[in-house]
């Protein structure tokens, strides 16, 4: 049994090392900085009250993301802090036998031939900021696994620890929500005239 | 020490059955040997699924530094009171 300097020591650390992620998490999840700052600063105060059920100190990071996105699930979207464009159930449905072939015939031509065709300047010429705009543009199940993923760096395992899936839905959802990120973009990159006008 | 003999022999597979592994790879995810041989075996001849990988591999990058955001003063604050009063 940890004495309880050490363990306050172990979760003062913890935090300090993760408060950014879990900002970043809640500000993507909300889109609003002003809304992002209570979920991450109940979600620490949670995760002291219930610090007995963290059974392994190696998994801090998916156990405090998880406590976050639970809140963020059962207390802000229930409060429409962002528009409820998502539907858990109409998302997933079939999400693990999802074809891949079928994911893409449901693209437009245009977008399928430039994305077998990438431009290598494509990505040089976004700006974060549009970036942003096309994390923020998924749908919640698909946002919250790229960031996960490719912002924090979290593993599939501990992605789907997080969100309570098997890492085979993880795997889908991550080929799903890069797939629309990268049609958000181009469509974004052919307004902008960033792309070749004639693809 | 493994050698070259025991890596499993690459199957060819199409585009389509490359995309389905190809954020499992650069994410390294892909456990199974058989298919890590499959994509990297597509990856090495097929131009259209290379260059896919490689935009996808800096956007990767570019993601990470777009999610660089600074912790408010006033959100920070609060953590420290909250830590500080446990």
């Amino acid at each position: 049994m940890p004495q309880a300097s050490e363990l306050k020591a172990f979760f003062s650390a913890r935090i300090a090392e993760n408060t950014h992620s879990l900002y970043t998490l809640a500000l993507r999840l909300t889109a609003n900085a002003a809304d992002a700052e209570d979920p991450v600063a109940e979600s620490v105060a949670k995760a002291w009250s219930v610090i007995g059920s963290l059974q392994d100190r190696q998994r801090f990071r998916p156990w405090i993301f998880r406590i976050l996105h639970n809140r963020f699930i059962s207390d802000y979207r229930k409060k429409s802090v962002r528009p409820a464009e998502t539907h858990y159930t109409e998302l997933d449905k079939g999400e693990d036998s999802e074809q891949v072939a079928q994911l893409l015939t449901q693209q437009p031509d245009e977008f399928l031939l430039w994305w077998a065709n990438p431009e290598r300047e494509f990505t040089n010429n976004l700006l974060a900021e549009d970036l942003i705009a096309a994390i923020d543009s998924l749908p919640e199940v698909f946002r919250t696994t790229v960031i996960l993923i490719n912002i924090e760096g979290l593993s599939y395992d501990e992605t789907a620890e997080v969100l309570n899936v098997s890492p085979g839905t993880v795997r889908s959802r991550m080929n799903r929500g890069r797939t629309l990120l990268q049609k958000a973009l181009w469509q974004h990159a052919k307004d902008a005239d960033l792309i070749t006008a004639s693809r | 020490m493994a050698n070259e003999s025991d890596k499993p022999k690459a199957r060819e597979i199409d585009c389509l059955e490359a995309f389905d592994h190809l954020y499992a790879y650069l994410n390294n995810e892909i456990t199974d040997q058989a298919d890590l041989a499959n994509i990297e075996h597509h990856l090495s001849h097929c131009k259209s699924c290379y260059s896919r990988a490689e935009m996808e591999q800096k956007l990767n990058q570019r993601m990470k530094h777009a999610g660089e955001t600074p912790i408010p003063a006033s959100l920070q604050d609060r953590l420290n009171k909250l830590i500080d009063d446990l």
